[in-house]
């Protein structure tokens, strides 16, 4: 049980990263309908400002939370200036902001193998290495400020999209783009803020996820893979579903990775296959999407 | 008949280049062939037909395992281990594309991806079979009615290889069936409506460039006499697109200038900048995406549409 319990404790933690990564494409697909993929990139981006803020400049954990955020909210807002607006603006098809994304996906991590080097660098957490009990549940500081940053976030996104004006203007342009425009909300803007507020969640995974795992340049792919099937599994139109999604498939991972008799190396096709399946039998995730009220 | 003296013209340039080359160039030479093959029937699929498939690589990479795990494990002769890889390629695509084809954009590509990285898991847990992470290496291309094909007279085998996909899909490209994937491409319902069965096409287009594909890695896998997982992994998927893209997407000639040029560049660049080509690629990509969508061959058309008027 005790063993069961810490399983609990770090697959909730690993799946309340792949959460923020699906909150991340789902802030930017919905009022779009482009799939970023570079988000990956963008978690890596993310743990990389860690290691110069917290590893190498030795900054305090509040005030270099708050620069990567800044810094996050800046690389996500310039990404969209350059590689998205103008080709929404010339009404190029979905698809080709999407490939420019990708470029911007290679540009990214080749730039931070550039600046950084292949080794891996290691990310101190805000609490040391430590380990945490509360009564039966036991993980390490890590795995508790990963689900309580998480938890802030979906609370402050799920304030945001139901209880301000702002979020219900990005929740009107997801519906319908035209109508919303008519109404007097400026889609530009919105889109911009869809890019920065996504590369702020993204970087945040990857900040969160840095400690336990090192900030790698390499590490970006396998976290887009992760936080896509978690946006899958949940529902591309739902703040809740990026969730659900992502404890339901760090829940599948950890657990087939403990208890099913395959060997280690088929457990990395865990999440490959759920992609699979739920792409191909229920691709609307299991939570719907918001629509039109009639 | 004049197209027809057009490839056999073609076919003894490139191989009449493959006689003139040494060990090294040799090489270069066969893979840049190689690539050109992978980028033509990349391009149908994605530039042709609309699909955004991550899956091509994998299947030049199924096709290069089958032919080598036919030959060496079970020990089948060459003719038979052709036909029964190509069939497993078919078998393989046709059981990917009938399920995702039916899924729009981008959830095809991400099908498609997972499928990919699937197969890089199989192929690292695959034991004895796949040779784990090492692969499989030590085995060469059997004799062929007594004849060992090698050196100049292997090239020749991979020029024909490229000029038959070329031939193929050039074929497709100015047929019924290659309209009717650039209809789809365009506009599902309005091809529809014109009474092409769309799930039919897209499902032919996928599983024949994937067959393709196939043909390209049996190839392949006489070049190096080796296969192991990292060669088909997702970098290289990502740099045909960017090939096709960077060359003109929908082009045939786009397609070759494109694999021409992505795959010399790091020959160029990396006394300049070292491993790190991939950072160009990935410009050249989104300065393509934004400035010039029809690719390289784009500023062609603009040219002569220029002197035209």
């Amino acid at each position: 049980v005790q063993d069961f319990l810490e399983l609990v404790v770090s697959a909730t933690a690993s799946g309340c990263i792949y959460a923020l990564v699906a909150l991340a494409y789902l802030l930017m697909t919905r009022p779009t309908g482009i799939i970023n993929f570079a988000v990956g990139e963008w978690a890596t981006v993310g743990a990389f400002a860690g290691v110069v803020a917290i590893g190498t400049l030795e900054w305090p954990y509040p005030i270099s939370f708050a620069l990567i955020m800044a810094f996050m909210f800046a690389v996500g807002w310039a990404t969209e200036r350059l590689t998205v607006r103008p080709l929404v603006e010339r009404g190029a098809p979905i698809l080709a902001p999407i490939l420019a994304l990708l470029g911007m996906l290679v540009v990214f991590r080749e730039l931070i193998s550039l600046g950084f080097g292949p080794d891996p660098q290691p990310v101190p957490g805000p609490f040391g290495f430590g380990r945490l009990e509360f009564g039966l549940l036991a993980g390490s500081y890590q795995s508790f400020t990963i689900i309580a940053l998480t938890a802030l976030v979906f609370v402050g996104t799920w304030y945001f999209f139901e209880r301000t004006l702002a979020g219900k203007s990005f929740e009107a342009v997801a519906i319908d783009r035209r109508a919303a425009a008519l109404m007097g909300i400026n889609l530009s803007r919105v889109t911009a803020l869809a890019f920065a507020a996504g590369a702020m969640v993204a970087g945040l995974a990857g900040v969160l996820i840095a400690p336990n795992i090192s900030a790698h340049y390499l590490m970006g792919l396998p976290l887009a893979v992760q936080g896509f099937t978690a946006l899958v599994i949940g529902g591309v139109g739902r703040v809740e579903g990026a969730l659900l999604g992502g404890l339901i498939l760090a829940f599948c991972e950890q657990l087939t990775a403990r208890y099913a008799p395959i060997p280690a190396g088929y457990v990395q096709g865990v999440p490959l296959v759920l992609l699979i399946v739920f792409l191909l039998v229920r691709p609307t995730g299991l939570m719907r999407a918001r629509e039109a009220r009639t | 008949m004049k197209s027809l003296a057009a490839y056999l013209v073609a076919a003894i340039v490139l191989s009449a280049i493959a006689f003139s080359l040494g060990g090294y160039q040799t090489d270069v030479y066969r893979k840049l062939l190689l690539w050109i093959t992978l980028a033509l029937s990349y391009n149908f699929l994605f530039g042709i037909a609309g699909q955004v498939a991550f899956s091509h690589f994998t299947f030049y990479g199924i096709g290069a395992y089958a032919i080598v795990i036919l030959i060496v494990q079970v020990g089948l002769p060459l003719p038979i281990a052709v036909v029964a890889g190509i069939a497993i390629c078919v078998a393989l695509a046709l059981l990917v594309a009938i399920p995702s084809t039916r899924l729009e954009g981008f959830y095809l590509a991400l099908a498609t991806l997972a499928f990919a990285q699937l197969f890089i898991v199989v192929l690292n847990e695959g034991g004895d079979i796949t040779g784990g992470t090492g692969g499989l290496t030590n085995y060469r291309l059997p004799d062929i009615f007594g004849w060992s094909i090698t050196g100049p007279w292997y090239t020749i085998v991979i020029v024909v290889v490229m000029l038959a996909t070329l031939a193929i899909l050039w074929r497709l490209d100015h047929s019924f069936f290659g309209r009717a994937c650039r209809a789809i491409r365009d506009n599902p319902e309005a091809a529809a409506a014109m009474g092409v069965n769309v799930t039919r096409t897209k499902v032919i287009a996928y599983t024949l460039t994937s067959a393709l594909a196939g043909v390209a890695g049996m190839v392949y896998a006489f070049v190096d006499n080796t296969v192991n997982p990292p060669i088909f992994g997702l970098e290289n998927v990502f740099l045909l697109l960017f090939m096709i893209i960077v060359g003109g997407s929908g082009n045939h000639i786009g397609a070759i200038i494109g694999a021409v040029l992505l795959y010399l560049l790091p020959f160029v660049l990396s006394p300049l900048i070292g491993h790190h080509h991939a950072l160009v690629f990935g410009v050249f990509m989104v300065l393509a995406v934004l400035f010039q969508p029809k690719g390289l061959v784009g500023f062609w058309d603009h040219f002569a549409t220029r002197r035209r008027s």
